[in-house]
Order: structure tokens, then sequence, then C-alpha cells
């Protein structure tokens, strides 16, 4: 048996078991469970207006691994925006002026250094620098400013709460790998994902909804050229409870959320009560612990039928968040309305939150394809931030943006100054985080001019290696550690026992980059 | 972490520090402990220092701290100038003693390491152990099995069969009686279910309860050996530890063809072919002297690793990626060991060393499949898997053909090839320009060069060839075809990227396009003059490679000419046939081949594995990194796990025969527990996955070796083993937690009562769609696709996959068993997933067992339960007259049981207000009486298959029938 299984069933044996079948009896436990399941569904208030607070139905928590947190969280939950494909990072975030002179001309030997790259362009005759086509312009973020390309004017309006890290690096050269890298600290399935890893760490805020959201956006190029695996929401050998549960933008938005036709609430209520009679007689009958937590079960169920419904009803949100989100956020399914559902989750306690937005591979046809993708989530990504802000939430929710690796400054394909491609390029990209804890208003760390290599504040070439940190670079598992770190978690001490092996999300590595806690 | 061992009973001397020394979070703490039992190494010390020391004191060679291996029994005890880190016999004058004790002033493990120091007990085990001579004893599962003294109990009465002995002895010893028999019909659902994964019928149930003659439940157990059911159900979890499935796994995630091999899993098992047999051709079966075809079909064990072929990947590195995979893969199916920690370094707690690990490796790295599959259905080598009836049909096709050939004079069919040939075009030599490069490929393909010097270029019909390779970059081929007369000449070319021709000095072909030469053929028709007609072609090319390929002829001209060249009677007869008039002879030919050629192309080809005539140079790969190679190493086993037997190749083959042999410790416990954990519900060593020094201590440690004797004396017959279990008495128990079980024994690792847990996602789904009558038996062949909410796969595929839109199944396939189902890896359907199937993509020997909301809301609502649930209420509706009655058979079809009275009471109230209610609201009736694909059965009233609907889906969340018990 699991620990966290373990775990539970002291709580179930302590709380139910030990009171009834030793000494109060079933009926007034079957009392004890009817409470919670009929009586605390749904208070959800329809009055959010301007200045009342919404009155959010909150289920019970469930308790994480004792222990945990291991120290005070500064974030309580997560919003990860996930650019899957690889977001180019020079021509949204990593300002590359020097490069306008290049154009055209081949990467320098000196800058490549003989690293490796990926059979799509490693057959290329030459390696073009492909400057960015796109203007810059600095921000202020109450530091010494943050450039932010013209693609992302939104986000620029929140520069004084990003916290922008510029040499994010992996090994991973390919999207499957890398992007189950980030997600599970493994290039290869088989292993937690990071969300699945706080809810067994952390356990939920609120029984009544998962611990882990997974929403999927309409992309609107239609253009989703790298797929997504359910490895990267599972539990790989955790205990399947902690995997993602996809919210759906259409039909249930929990699989199998609703009745049949022909079945109404009252009967779906009735149905119930019998079963958890019957169940109480095999209880009694066997003993078994596991029978009282599935009479439990039974009942969040029915709650988690009213409660979901109640979360994905945006309808009640006034006028002024869709003014911030943008009109998007009124089509169900769409990058600005996942922001604003997220929010909501936020409000109802679900700890890892992720959004997925698709089509960030940009080989070729970049100047159009960039664009398009960019104003998908460019308002909404910056109208989470402002919205968590106003309510009070940001300090304790933490807001992450990026994809699983950077691109390349040289062209793949055709160039032109109008148009041109990007391969992978895993040796820098960017990310940012927000709220929750970390530093606002910096951006840490910086790459050479070809945006090719991390390198020192003198401009002196890092060659980052996995096993030890240096400052100034940032490995995807030291970004997961740092992330946990925000949730009060040592990503050391949250390991789980398979096969003889104590596994953690950072694997045998990861450092918490405290240069970017607040 | 808490985890349950045995118990220890510790000398009095220990007992007086004050404290129980019972380990594990159920244990009393109170009882004073008084029995005397010698330390056992591997039992009670071994796991203190894998757990505490072996990090930086063990086998690792490279981590080694302070000179000091405590794994090592002679460099633990040796003298140190005067000090010893343990000194047999002496406690005093050993360090690990004095600084693992709490409260020591330099504590071991170090405080800053991050490790959780020892409890008193911990320390005072240690202590005392040291004191008893600091006896080291091999890790106990890397000792060969041998048959164990049966042990002598009390309650001899209570024996059934050797496994009771075992399990009495530890009974006696806590002072627990088992639970008695659980009735016959319990025990026939609870074997049935185990066995085969159905449900009894209320037929068999009640053969059993009327038979009274001694051994019906053997009987029944036997008579379950022999369904084909059982194949299907044993298959399942085999299908889980070597990770099956129907999609690639990676990136694309493509369809890949490899089902037979689940078939022939299942027929292995229906047909018992010894665990010996089945271990050998599963990892070797292409290396066995004359492989018979299912020999092959079971080799596609070895290519059963998730697969990519994403673009830009590098293929060395999936190579290593992929041998690793398998490596990891056999040393968890069939070892129980993680290996998989030593490609990095040498593994911490178990004696496996980064070299052996790649030796190991060399076992895995020469197959002949590519590294990266293509994304294909079919990436090589396969072969065909047709069923019998298949071949048959196959052959009587191929018989027809012959007889129609041997029938058919060969003098007509040369005459008729000699009267269709035309005389092929003569070409010169082809020549090639040099290259001319441009910015852009607009520019490149707009402006035509004449190019003025030209070198041979070996291009022959039929054959690509590639170019200079340049970006945006123009080649011009020419040649001079004559001709003896006016003629047409059909052309075929294709070219990457865009190209555009020239005959006798006019342009006759342009297209601008990107693509490679697989990709798509122009057809050129050449108007050819009598004489010489000099032809210009120009290859224009965007990025990356770029090149040619050609043919030319028409159709027939080409077999024509073909059949001429060969001049071999047979073939032109066949030609003949093929193309030559129509008359009723070529016409039953023709339409033979196209029969054959369908039948053949519907015969699933299966992934197998065959090795290359010269195996890959292995390295050790530092980090486990494609590319950083340290040294060469050669196919060797691990040293601490044995040798291979005499004679045996070293080789794959060589491999799979060690792991069946009698010297190897582990494959048998191995294997022996997972079946142990199938039945019981928890392996006798728990960790199933890992019989290494940091796995769990077995509850029954002379059991497991009793039952791997066994098991290879009798013949590696798994049915046996079954057979053996299920008739234990052990077995036979009621499931109930009386006396104090509860406390002493809450995980029933004693086995003091009968098996009690959630039955697997395939079970539960499948069992609903007996108990309705909707289940097809129907066995093997390609995956079926049920139910599934829309977009599923369409959120996550890759938009070019072959397996990005879901497409269920619209034919009574979807009531197949579950076995059957589709299984795509990146996305497995939701139903598997929420009750802990594994997603496939990696081994798994244990499924978790949780029990969560979004599980209720599939037995509530999921369509195929919901179905089962409607047509269940149907049934009962149409063969039972009256509430009473139906709820009675409701109960006996689903539970294999009468209800209580006091069920009775509940849910024919319940039933009562439903009729009601769905006589007040026909649509509601309507609506439920309706779920699903299956048509509503005709000329039953609605409301009261509404009614029972309901009532179905009540019985089908009861945990009664969600669990085994």
């Amino acid at each position: 048996m699991d620990p966290l299984r373990e775990y539970e069933l002291m709580m179930t044996r302590r709380e139910l078991f030990g009171k009834t079948a030793m000494g109060v009896g079933s009926a007034a436990l079957h009392t004890l469970l009817r409470g919670s399941g009929l009586g605390a569904v749904m208070a959800a208030s329809a009055a959010y207006g301007q200045n009342a607070k919404p009155q959010i139905h909150m289920g019970k928590p469930r308790p994480g691994m004792p222990g945990f947190p291991n120290f005070a969280p500064k974030a309580k939950c997560v919003i990860m925006l996930f650019m899957n494909g690889g977001p180019s990072q020079m021509d949204l975030f990593d300002y590359k002026p020097q490069m306008e002179k290049e154009f055209d001309k081949d990467l320098p030997d000196r800058i490549r250094n003989g690293q490796r790259i990926t059979t799509m362009t490693s057959g290329q005759a030459r390696f073009p620098v492909a400057p960015s086509k796109f203007k810059f312009k600095k921000y202020d973020n109450n530091a010494d400013g943050l450039y932010v390309s013209e693609l992302l004017p939104h986000t620029a309006t929140v520069a004084k709460e990003l916290c922008v890290i510029k040499s994010m690096w992996t090994e991973a050269i390919n999207h499957d790998p890398a992007v189950t890298y980030i997600q599970t600290g493994s290039q290869l399935p088989g292993r937690p994902s990071f969300g699945a890893w706080v809810s067994y760490g952390l356990g939920s805020m609120n029984e009544d909804l998962p611990t882990y959201v997974v929403l999927h956006s309409k992309v609107s190029s239609g253009k989703v050229d790298q797929a997504l695996y359910t490895r990267l929401w599972g539990t790989g050998f955790l205990p399947s409870e902690h995997q993602g549960v996809s919210m759906r933008s259409s039909g249930d938005p929990v699989l199998y959320l609703s009745d049949p036709h022909g079945m109404d609430r009252s009967m779906r209520r009735e149905m119930l009560d019998d079963v958890s009679k019957l169940n109480h007689m095999q209880l009694n009958e066997f003993g078994d612990p596991e029978i009282a937590a599935r009479i439990s079960q039974y009942e969040m169920a029915y709650r988690m039928q009213s409660s979901v419904p109640e979360l994905m009803d945006l309808s009640k949100e006034p006028k002024d968040v869709y003014e911030l989100y943008g009109d998007e956020a009124k089509t169900p399914g769409t990058f600005a309305a996942n922001c604003l559902l997220a929010r909501r989750l936020a409000q109802r306690g679900v700890r890892f939150i992720q959004i997925f937005h698709r089509g960030w591979d940009q080989h070729g046809n970049l100047a159009n394809d960039l664009p398009s993708q960019c104003k998908d989530v460019d308002q909404a990504s910056a109208a989470l931030i402002k919205d968590l802000k106003r309510l009070g939430m940001l300090d304790e929710t933490l807001v992450v943006w990026g994809g699983e690796f950077g691109r390349t400054i040289y062209c793949q394909g055709p160039l032109s100054h109008e148009n041109y491609g990007r391969d992978h390029h895993p040796r820098c990209f960017t990310r940012w985080m927000a709220g929750g804890g970390v530093k606002p208003g910096i951006s840490y760390g910086q790459t050479d001019d070809y945006c090719y290599n991390i390198v020192d504040k003198d401009g002196h070439v890092i060659n980052p290696s996995v096993d030890e940190f240096t400052s100034g670079a940032v490995h995807i598992h030291d970004m997961n550690a740092t992330m946990l770190h925000l949730l009060g978690i040592d990503h050391t001490k949250l390991t789980y026992r398979y096969q003889g092996r104590d596994f953690r999300l950072t694997d045998v590595h990861g450092h918490v980059v405290k240069d970017l806690l607040a | 972490m808490m985890r349950a061992r045995s118990v220890f009973l510790l000398t009095s001397a220990i007992g007086t520090l004050g404290v129980g020394l019972a380990v594990g979070p159920t244990q009393s703490r109170k009882k004073p402990v008084k029995t005397v039992k010698a330390i056992d190494f591997n039992r009670d010390i071994r796991p203190i220092l894998s757990e505490h020391c072996f990090k930086c004191h063990g086998p690792d060679g490279k981590e080694v701290k302070g000179n000091l291996r405590v794994s090592d029994q002679k460099d633990a005890t040796r003298d140190r100038g005067g000090y010893w880190a343990i000194k047999p016999g002496d406690p005093q004058h050993s360090v690990l003693v004095d600084r693992t004790t709490p409260g020591n002033d330099s504590p071991m493990p170090p405080k800053d390491s991050g490790m959780v120091p020892l409890t008193a007990e911990q320390s005072a085990l240690l202590k005392e152990w040291v004191k008893q001579g600091a006896k080291y004893e091999k890790h106990w599962a890397f000792v060969p099995p041998k048959m164990p003294a049966i042990p002598v109990v009390k309650n001899k009465a209570w024996i059934k069969n050797p496994i009771d002995n075992f399990v009495l002895e530890k009974l006696e010893a806590k002072g627990l009686k088992p639970e008695p028999e659980a009735d016959a019909a319990t025990l026939l659902r609870r074997a049935s279910l185990t066995l085969t994964g159905l449900l009894p019928t209320p037929a068999e149930i009640d053969a059993i309860k009327n038979d009274k003659q001694p051994g019906a439940y053997e009987r029944a157990v036997d008579r379950l050996l022999t369904s084909e059911r059982y194949g299907e159900h044993q298959a399942r979890y085999w299908l889980d530890a070597v990770r099956y499935g129907d999609t690639h796994g990676l990136h694309l995630d493509n369809e890949r063809a490899v089902y037979p091999y689940r078939d022939w899993v299942v027929r292995a098992f229906n047909q018992d072919l010894g665990f010996d047999k089945f271990t050998e051709w599963q990892l070797a079966g292409d290396l066995m002297p004359n492989p018979t075809t299912d020999m092959k079909v079971a080799t596609g064990y070895v290519r059963m690793n998730p697969t990519s072929s994403e673009g830009g990947a590098i293929e060395e590195e999936f190579l290593v990626r992929n041998t690793q995979d398998r490596v990891d893969t056999m040393s968890t199916v069939f070892l129980g060991l993680s290996v998989g920690c030593a490609k990095c370094h040498d593994h911490k707690f178990d004696p496996i060393t980064t070299k052996d690990y790649y030796q190991l490796f060399a076992y895995f790295n020469s197959t002949k499949d590519a590294p990266l599959d293509g994304n294909m259905l079919s990436p090589e080598p396969t072969i065909p898997a047709p069923t019998a009836e298949e071949a048959a049909e196959l052959q009587k096709g191929k018989d027809t053909l012959l007889k129609i050939e041997s029938e058919t004079s060969p003098d007509t069919a040369q005459k008729w090839v000699m009267e269709h040939r035309v005389a092929p075009p003569k070409l010169t030599p082809w020549e090639v320009s040099t290259t001319f490069r441009h910015k852009t490929f607009d520019e490149a393909f707009a402006t035509d060069e004449t190019p003025d010097k030209w070198s041979a270029l070996k291009l022959e019909a039929g054959k690509g060839i590639a170019l200079a390779s340049l970006d945006n970059s123009s080649n011009y081929l020419r040649t001079t075809i004559s001709a003896e007369a006016d003629r047409d000449l059909i052309f075929r070319v294709s070219s990457d990227d865009g190209i555009k021709m020239w005959l006798n000095g006019a342009l006759v072909h342009s297209n601008k396009v990107l693509r490679s030469i697989d990709e798509s053929v122009d057809v050129v028709t050449l108007k050819l003059k009598k004489g010489e007609n000099p032809l210009v072609v120009k290859i224009v090319n965007a990025t990356g490679g770029d090149g040619i390929r050609y043919t030319y002829g028409t159709d027939l001209e080409t077999k024509v000419e073909e059949a001429f060249k060969k001049n071999d009677p047979l073939f032109t007869k066949q030609t003949f046939l093929k193309f030559g008039p129509d008359d009723a002879k070529s016409k039953q030919y023709r339409e033979t081949m196209a029969a054959v050629t369908k039948l053949d192309m519907a015969i699933p080809r299966t992934l197998i594995a065959e090795e290359m005539p010269k195996p890959r140079q292995a390295y050790i790969l530092r980090r486990g990194e494609y590319n950083l190679r340290a040294d060469k190493v050669d196919r060797a086993l691990p040293a601490a796990l044995g040798t291979l037997p005499a004679g045996a190749p070293n080789n794959r083959l060589g491999l799979a025969q060690w792991l069946i042999d009698k010297n190897n410790p582990l494959t048998m416990r191995v294997f022996v527990n997972r079946i142990w954990q199938q039945h019981f519900g928890t392996g006798i060593v728990k960790t199933a996955e890992d019989f290494g020094a940091q796995g769990e201590w077995p509850s029954h440690p002379e059991l497991l070796d009793y039952l791997s004797v066994k098991f290879a004396q009798d013949g590696y017959s798994i049915k046996k083993l079954h057979r053996l279990l299920v008739t234990s008495a052990a077995f036979r128990q009621r499931s109930s937690i009386s006396q104090n079980k509860e406390k002493i024994d809450p995980e029933n690792r004693l086995v003091s009562r009968g098996p009690r847990f959630r039955l697997d996602a395939e079970v539960l789904r499948d069992q609903a769609l007996q108990v309705s009558g909707l289940l097809i038996n129907r066995e093997g062949g390609h995956g079926f696709k049920p139910y599934q909410p829309a977009g599923l796969w369409e959120d996550v595929a890759y938009p070019d996959s072959n397996t990005a839109k879901y497409k269920q199944d619209m034919t009574a396939d979807i009531y197949r068993r579950t076995l059957y189902l589709f299984w795509k890896r990146t996305s497995p359907h939701p139903v598997m997933s929420s009750f802990d199937a594994p997603s496939r993509e990696a081994c798994v020997v244990r499924r978790s067992r949780t029990n969560t909301p979004l599980q209720a809301l599939i037995t509530m609502n999921e369509p195929a339960f919901m179905e089962s649930a409607r047509i269940f209420g149907e049934r009962l509706v149409r063969e039972k007259k009256g509430m009473k009655p139906r709820l009675n058979y409701a109960f006996r079809l689903s539970l294999g049981r009468s209800p209580t009275a006091t069920e009775e009471q509940i849910l024919l109230a319940s039933a009562t207000k439903y009729e009601a209610r769905f006589k007040a609201e026909p649509a509601q009736a309507e609506a439920l009486s309706s779920v699903g694909m299956a048509p509503a059965a005709k000329g039953l009233p609605k409301d009261e298959v509404a009614t029972w609907t309901v009532i179905a889906n009540t019985i089908f969340n009861l945990d009664e029938f969600l669990n085994q018990h």
C-alpha cells in the first residue's frame, strides 16, 4: 500500500471506522455523511457585483503527506500557462538589436561551438542569422526596465509584476522528450507530473473539485502543430487519484458528470441514498474501512455534479471582467475563457491549474504565425495577473508562462527580411513568473548577442551543468525546485519510493534560485 | 514512508529499552516483548543499513565516503588501525554502533544529509546484531530458492494444501484464527472473477450449491481453467507488465500493428504454455532453432517499447533510449529489480554496476528494427500472422491461381507478349550541369539558365538519386531519346522540389512544388519525333535534400517488357492472364487474385524481433547519455546474479535460458509472487516490482520459496499454480474483518481472511456488459473503439497522426471484452485511466488501487455502464413479472445471491416510487430507456424498463458489485 493511502486509511479509521463499528453505530455515520452530502451542496452566490465578495462553495480539504508543506508557503496555488511548441524568445522578450546588421550572415562557429542541433537543420548548408522583424520597446518594471516585443502589448502593461527569466535551459532538443522533461522531470514516460506531485504532497483545499485541473485552449490559427500526451498531467507511479483532470469546454466539463437523460437530480439523490444504505450494510458485515471511503467518494461525486457546473458558468461574471480579459473570454475553450476559469478555480482552492495553448512551433512562416499565437494569449495572460491582483489573490497565486525550449537565431528554410523560420533551441529560452512570492519587476539571466548561449554579466559564456547550479543559468529542474519552494515544499523531500528508489520531481538535481524569490 | 515489516521479536536485553520494538504503524506498542528469536540479517538488519547507510557506504563504487562500505562484510569488519566500523561480537568497539546511536555527537547519517536518523529500536537492533557476531548474509532474493520444510500446525483440519501450513503457522503464532470458509456462491464468484475476470451465471451458482459431493469447488476451478475467458483475463496482467499498446507511444503516436502478439499471449495462457517456454519465446523466439510463427510473433515482446520518429530526432539517441527501456522492462518483469539506476551510476542498494547495466544493454542493442519507427504501421521486421481460417482461405485462393496457370498454354501467352511488345526508347547516358544558386526558391524556379558545363550522371529508370542538395538552387539534367518513328512516350517523374522539362527545345512540363520524391509523381506525355529528341530537366531545390526519380512507358508496355526480358514461361503466363485478353479464365484469375490480395492485405503483420548478423558494439554511457561513450563492453550477466547456464549462447536466447534456469534466484519468485498478488490483492513481497535490498521483506518467505520450487517441479504450468492458490483454505476464507484483525493485520498481509479489493477497470466494464447480456466473446483481432467522449484524442494529438481523431466503432464490436480495447498510449480510454490502468508507456507490474469521485461518476453515468444498466433493466422486465421476482433475479445475476429482507424493502420501495414517476413523466421514461446504441427492446413498457434501469444502475454502484470479496 502506498503511503498516502495508508495515511488516508488511518484517517478514515480514526474518523469513521473507529466511531462506528466500535461505538457509535452505522446509523449515526449515515447521518454524518448525509449531512455533508445534502447540506453542503452549493452555496455560490449569484450576486457577484462590483463590491460584493463572491460567496464560493468550498468542500472539505484533503490532507497531504505528513510534514507537508515543509515550511510556510508563499503560494497556495499555481496557474501555469503552457505555450506548447517552444515560443521564440528573441521575437518576444530577449531583445537582440545587434542582430540587425548580421542579417543572412552565418552564425559564427565560435558561438555554436560544436553544439548538437536537430536533424531538421543539421543538413543545412548554412546557418544564416534571422534577426527578429518585430519592434521592441522598453517598459518600466520598477527596475532597469523590461524589453517586450510589439507582439505582447498587454503583457508589457504588467511588466512591474513579472519576473522574467531569460536564461532557462534544458538538454532535450525534440518536443516529446522536452515537454515530458519539463512536466515530469524525465525525458522518458513513466514519472508523475508536476501537478500530480503537488496533489500528492499538499493534498486538496477543496475536495469537491479536482486538485489538479488541466484546460485545453483553442488555437485561432487552427495550426496546432505539436502534440500533447496525457502523461504530461499523469501520475506515473503515484496513485491515479493525483492525475490532472481535464475540464472541458464542450460536453461534460468533467467526464461523465451529467446524469443520463431521464434521470433528474432528485432521482439521482434517491438512487445514491439506496447505494449508501446498502453499502453501510456491507460495511457492517465486512468491516472494511475502504467501504466507508467509497461511501464518501460517492457523496463527493454528487457534490461535484453541482459545484462543477456552477464553477464553469461564466455568465454571471460582470462586464468589467470581460473588458479585462477581452470578449474572447465569452467563447468557451478560448485561452481567454480558460484564464478566467483558472481564476475561478483558484478562488475555489484548486491547487494546480494548467492551461495548454498549442501551436508555438514556428519552423517556418514565423512572421504570420507568431503574431496570431501571441494575439490568442497576450491580453488574457495580462488580465489574469491584473484580475488576481485586484482580488487580492496574486500574492498567493503563482502564475507561470512559457514553453518547453527556445528557438534558434539562425533561420530554418527560406530567409527574408519579411519572413523566416526557427529550429528548436534548448540552450536558452525565456519564461516568466508572477505573484506567489516571486520577485516582481525583474529580469534574470542574460544570453549572448546571438541568443545562443547563456552568458554572465560580463558576457562570458556559461556552460551550465545539470549537476551543479551556476548563478545566472536556470535549468528546468531549478525552475521546478523554485516553484515547489514557493509552495512550501523542499524539492528534495517530496519523494515517493518506487522500485526501491525515492523518486522526486527534480530527479537528483534542481536548485532553488533564491534570486527569484521576493 | 511507513512500512509494515513483519514483526520481529527480540531478546529481553533489548526489551529493557522500555518501549515496544514492533515496527510498523499498526503494531501494538504496549505489549512487553518476551519471545526470544535470533536476528536475521536479511529481514532485520539489511533494511536498516540499506535505508540509512548504503547511499554513501554501499555498492556504488563512486560514492563511497570515508573509505567504508557497510554493504561489504570484509570492508566493514576490517581492522582500521586499532578501530573498527564493525567489530563482530563487540558493539562497544564498533564505531558504526556508536555513531548511529541516537544522541551521538557526530551522528550517522549526518544531520545535513537529509536522511532520517535511526530510531532507538533500530539502533538497539544493530547493537544486538553486532553482539551476536555481525553475521552477513547474501540478500535473500539473490540466493536460489530451495524447497523448505512444510511447517507443522495445530489446526490440521483446516489444511487443504501446503500453502495453508505456511499461512496458518503465522496466524497461530499471532494467536489468530482463520475466517471460516466463504459460502459456495461467494467462492464461485471469487474464483470466476480471479481466474476469468467474469461472473458466474445463476445456473453455475445453482450447480455448485446443489453439488453435495466432495470436491465441488475444485471441479468448478478446473472448469474455469479450461474456459477461453481464462486466457483473456490472465493476458491482461501480462500486457500491463510488457507495456502493450496499439500505438507507438511517442510524438505522432501513430497506430502500429502488434495485436497478434496480444492474441498469442491469450492463446499461450489458454494452452498453458509452460512459463519457461513463454519466457524463451518472447525474449528470443527468433533465435530458437527453426522458429514457428508463434515463436516469432512472441518476440513482439522485444519490440514493445514506445518508439518515436519525431522530426529532428537523432537516431543514436533513440537507439540508446529504446534499448535502455528494454533492459529496464526485462529486469522488472523477470527479475523484479530496477537496474535502471545503474544506467548513470553503480546501483546504490543492489549489486548492479554501471558496467553490469551496459553488459545487459548489449543483449538488446542489436536487433534489426530501426531506432526511429518512421511513424509506420508495421516498421520492419514484421511477419504476417494469419489466423488458421485466414491461412486456409489464402491457400484455397492460391491453389485456384495455380490451377488456372497450369491450364494456360505457354505458347499462347508467349505469342501475346510478342504481339504487344513495343520496343523501348533508347536514352543516351544522362548528364548533369553545375549548380546554379539563388536567393530564394522563387527566383531559382523563375530563372532558366543555359548551362555550359556538363558531367556524367548515373541515373537509371526507377532509381531515385540525390543532387547537390543546396538551398535555393537549380540543377539541369539532360539526355537524348531516339525513336524509330513518331510516337508518344509516357514519362513519370518525381522531383524534390520543383521541376521543368524541355523536349526538343520546347517547355513541355513545369511544376512549382515543394515535396520529397516519394510524395507525388508527375505524368508527362513526351511526343517523340522520329530520330533524336534532346530532353532537358531542371530540378529546383528549396531547402534540405533534393533529387529525381523517373520511369517511362504505359503500364501495359512496362509489364509486357518485363515478361519479355524475364523470358520465364510461368511469369509470361501470369502476365498474360493478368493483362491479356478478357475471357472467362482470365476473369476468374483476376477475381481470385484480387480476393487473395485483399485477404493478404487484411492479414495483420506484426512486429517481431530479429538479430543483426553482427552485433553492434556497446559502450558504458556516462550519465546514460548516448553521446558520452566510455569503455567498450560485451554481453555478460551481472556477476552478483549468476552466470549463463552451460552451453547457452551469449545472446538473447542465452539470456532467456538463464532467466528460467534453476539457479536463477529471482525469476520464479517474481512470477509466482505476481500470481499471488492477482488472487490475494497483495504480493507475498508487497513491492512486486522490487525484490532488491530496498524492496519489502516477504510476508511469508518460505511460502514464496515453496511456490517457486513447486512451480518448477510442476513443469512451469501456470494453470497448476493458479489451481494450487485458489483451492487453498487461505483463499477460501470469508473476507470479513473479525476478531482483532483490523488492528493486528490491517492490510491482510498475514492472510488472516479472504481477499477483498476493488476490481480492475477491465473487469468492472466486462461484468456490467456481461450481466446485461451485451458482452460479446469474440477472440482476437484489431482493437475496438467503444463510446468515448468527443474530443479527447483531438485535444492532445499531433494533427497529422493517424490516431488524431477518435472514430467510435458503430458495430456490436463495442461490446467486446475490454482486453481488446484499442490502446492509444498517449491518451488511453478515460475509464481505464480513472480506474488505475497504466498508460502502457512504461512497465507496470502492480497497479495502484484508488477510490475517487471520478470513478463514482463513471459507474453512475458512463455510456457503457449506463447502457448496460438499461439493457439489464430490459432483461429483468422481459424475463420476470412482478417487482419481487425482478429484484431477486437482478441480485442473482449481478451479485450471485438473493437480496436480504432489508435490501428488498429498500429497493422495492424505490422501484415503486420510480415507476410511479416514470408513468407520470413518459418523456423521462422514454429518454432513460433508450440510452446507448443497442436498439430498445420492442413491446416492453418504457416506464418499467426505466425503473429497472435505475435499479440496475444502483446495483452497479454497490460496493459488493465493484469488489472482489
